[in-house]
């Protein structure tokens, strides 16, 4: 027997993880995708992936395909990938670079605004002003590109003003791209993210990361009132190297930002906690024990930034039981491969945790996939994050399933 | 009945009477406009679109340099220059720096031919980048004091908005007469300022957008010499007769008299042979300079999938492994591309001995 959303919602248990049908069921999977997905800024790339007039990404979310150009201005814009005249997609590859967006079925010519600029023989009545391309909100955070596919999208500017003194010191206007990874987990979206949420399972399962992340739990997550010294000195010291570095997270608990210390004498995500990058380094962070600025903003983004180089990490769900991982190493963009870093030192450690994440996600996913199982508690020390994350999921869809008279209220 | 004016004489200004600087208005960044008056009273006569040059006492020694009068004839009391520094400036810095009203200058002509003043037509296609608005400007100025119904169509070409020179001299004539349509098309906006006019390089398709009846325009171009290049291959491309394109290069060393040799653009020509091999197929087409590279593949028996035609969509971008083409093309190749050995097909005249990757 199976019950509407908005009742399971409406039966949760406080601190207890979702029900089966949360992560199996081919309706809510739609509802997750509907409600959030298409209505929520996502993130899509590092912008230094664009940097040239003409070069172009392309991203898939759900049954949307978009573009996201630079365009001779400069400006990176986001189209919805999809000829106006029947419909084509236009641009082809993941990533690739034109003078003109140019449909390869009638040759219908877009100018890299959106603007149709020639349609061969469309008679004398036709508009070519009334055929650009649809677009789709495009922002730039501090070198992070963000789409929405909302119509109406949602404030942006209260986290853009928050993050960017944040993000500004790591400059990321001056990175590229060392490597990408992508792999797809066997499970729901929502696992991966709860997943992320916690390092209760570091210590079993992350050899790698353990050896330069702490797994004191309020590193990951602090609450309110409750900062333990050693992280309170490494905020101020922090900040007084120009860094900021308070944790913050607003009240829907959609975003968070903090700059936290790792493990003593570690300086980044290696092996043997040297930085991953010798020489040019990424951004002014001067602080060689600076530690991480953790950053998510959900549905779509978990980053790390270090003093010598960042990761983004770009989720998006497939089906109810598969979800894509992006995951991008961003150095500086004048660092050489082979002389300031190696591939292999610099991206080890978050290669092996994405291996090893995905092997535990995809045991839950078995696992909450049974009819026998039932959602267990969340322990208060440990998981509180991934409690912040269902919270954020159920708050955010909950309203948007009930009937419109009822949400207008 | 009184006298209108004080003055006794209506003498012309020749150029055995030094120039007395009368004010300087800064225009954009590193230019200004020099006013500049006879102290006798003599009335300054000149077509609209001639120069002057002037003997500037710069620091290391005296330099003559040339600059087009901004102002109009039908203003005769004064006559403007407009001059931009260079970065490697001598003469126009030390006017920026130094120049001050009550100094005066020694200046030779008027002279040049690039006006209006002879032509006949009555539709004008004025094409300005950079400072070489400055004759449009004299000419526009100079059609609207005649009181004759204008019919101009005005581009006017910058790096950036902040860099248009005459932007709100310009806009205050359009606003007073339908007959000046005025365009302006810049490279990339200021930081900060939304530009929601033309921008990129002014090509064929913009042209065509701009001015669709430019077949039927007398055309004045000035600018840059890439800039007038653009726009010559741009015309001819388009088949219009350059028997009414004009064109005056600022900045060139005074040269009176001899503004009509022809350009020396390579222009294909339909009697000079040429070859196009197509490397994979092992096919030669001996063709002409006026074919492309695509009607010499349909002429091979070879396909080349194509969409526009005219150098937009890129459908026909090929691989030239070797010799040289002439290609006008209207935006649809990256520079990237071009610099890595690609053209389109469309729009590539083959010169001589061409290999392409087909």
């Amino acid at each position: 027997m199976s019950f509407p959303t908005t009742d399971l919602l409406s039966r949760r248990v406080p601190g207890h993880a979702l029900e089966r049908a949360f992560y199996t069921d081919p309706a809510i999977y739609a509802q997750d995708l509907e409600q959030i997905y298409y209505k929520e800024w996502l993130f899509v790339s590092p912008a230094c992936e664009l940097p040239e007039t003409g070069n172009y990404i392309t991203y898939k979310v759900g049954d949307y395909r978009v573009a996201i150009v630079r365009g001779v201005d400069g400006e990176v814009r986001a189209f919805h990938n999809s000829c106006r005249h029947r419909g084509s997609v236009i641009c082809k590859e993941v990533k690739g670079s034109a003078a003109k967006l140019v449909c390869p079925y009638h040759q219908w010519t877009y100018d890299l605004d959106g603007s149709l600029l020639w349609a061969r023989d469309m008679g004398d009545d036709f508009k070519p002003e009334d055929y650009g391309l649809k677009s789709v909100h495009c922002r730039v955070l501090s070198g992070l590109i963000y789409i929405c596919l909302a119509e109406n999208a949602p404030d942006f500017d209260t986290f853009t003003e928050i993050a960017q003194p944040y993000l500004a010191p790591h400059d990321l206007s001056n990175a590229k791209v060392a490597y990408e990874s992508r792999i797809v987990e066997n499970g729901n979206w929502k696992l991966v993210w709860e997943n992320n949420r916690e390092c209760y399972h570091c210590s079993s399962n992350h050899p790698s990361l353990i050896r330069t992340f702490p797994e004191d739990p309020r590193v990951s997550f602090l609450g309110e009132n409750n900062i333990p010294d050693f992280i309170a000195e490494h905020f101020a010291a922090c900040e007084a190297a120009g860094l900021p570095s308070a944790y913050v997270v607003p009240k829907n608990g959609q975003f968070r930002l903090s700059r936290m210390p790792l493990v003593e004498g570690a300086k980044s995500f290696t092996m043997d906690g040297s930085f991953g990058v010798h020489g040019k380094r990424l951004g002014h962070v001067t602080k060689e024990d600076a530690g991480v600025l953790n950053k998510f903003h959900y549905p779509s983004n978990w980053a790390y930034f270090l003093p010598d180089h960042c990761m983004t990490f770009r989720v998006t769900p497939i089906s109810p039981t598969e979800t894509e991982l992006v995951t991008c190493w961003l150095v500086d963009k004048d660092a050489v491969e082979g002389v300031d870093y190696h591939i292999p030192h610099l991206t080890k450690v978050w290669m092996d945790t994405n291996t090893e994440d995905r092997r535990v996600v995809e045991d839950n996913q078995r696992g909450v996939s049974s009819p026998a199982y039932v959602p267990g508690p969340y322990s208060p020390v440990h998981e509180a994050s991934v409690r912040g994350f269902v919270d954020w999921y159920c708050e955010t869809i909950g309203p948007r399933l009930l009937p419109a008279s009822v949400a207008a209220e | 009945m009184s006298t209108p004016s004080n003055r006794t004489t209506w003498a012309a200004w020749t150029d055995s009477e030094p120039l007395e600087c009368v004010a300087v208005h800064p225009e954009i960044p590193n230019a200004a406009t020099f006013s500049f008056r006879a102290s006798s009273g003599a009335l300054f006569d000149f077509d609209p679109g001639q120069f002057l040059t002037l003997e500037i006492p710069a620091p290391d020694g005296t330099v003559h340099r040339t600059y087009t009068i901004s102002s109009s004839p039908s203003r005769p009391r004064s006559i403007n220059i407009t001059a931009k520094a260079q970065d490697d400036s001598i003469g126009t810095r030390w006017m920026l720096d130094n120049l001050k009203p009550g100094m005066r200058l020694k200046a030779t002509g008027p002279a040049g031919t690039f006006t209006t003043v002879r032509s006949t037509a009555d539709k004008f296609l004025f094409l300005a980048a950079g400072s070489g608005v400055t004759p449009m400007m004299s000419m526009t100025t100079c059609l609207w004091d005649e009181g004759r119904p204008l019919d101009i169509v005005f581009i006017n070409c910058a790096h950036r908005p902040s860099e248009l020179l005459f932007r709100q001299s310009l806009e205050h004539l359009a606003r007073r007469s339908s007959g000046l349509d005025l365009k302006f098309v810049i490279k990339e906006p200021d930081p900060y300022h939304p530009w929601t006019g033309y921008q990129g390089r002014l090509n064929q398709v913009m042209l065509g957008q701009i001015a669709p009846d430019y077949l039927e325009r007398e055309v004045y171009c000035c600018g840059p010499e890439p800039f007038m290049r653009a726009m010559r291959e741009a015309l001819a491309g388009l088949g219009y007769n350059m028997d009414g394109y004009h064109q005056e290069s600022f900045g060139a060393p005074l040269s009176l008299g001899d503004k009509e040799k022809p350009f020396e653009d390579t222009s294909p020509s339909d009697d000079v042979a040429a070859e196009v091999y197509f490397e994979k197929k092992n096919t030669r087409q001996i063709c002409a300079q006026t074919d492309t590279i695509l009607s010499a593949a349909k002429s091979a028996g070879i396909s080349i999938p194509t969409g526009c035609t005219f150098g937009l969509c890129g459908t026909c971008k090929v691989k030239k492994t070797s010799g040289k083409v002439h290609m006008v093309h209207s935006g649809g190749i990256t520079e990237q591309d071009i610099a890595a050995g690609y053209i389109l097909a469309c729009c590539s005249n083959p010169i001589g001995k061409v290999s392409v990757d087909l």
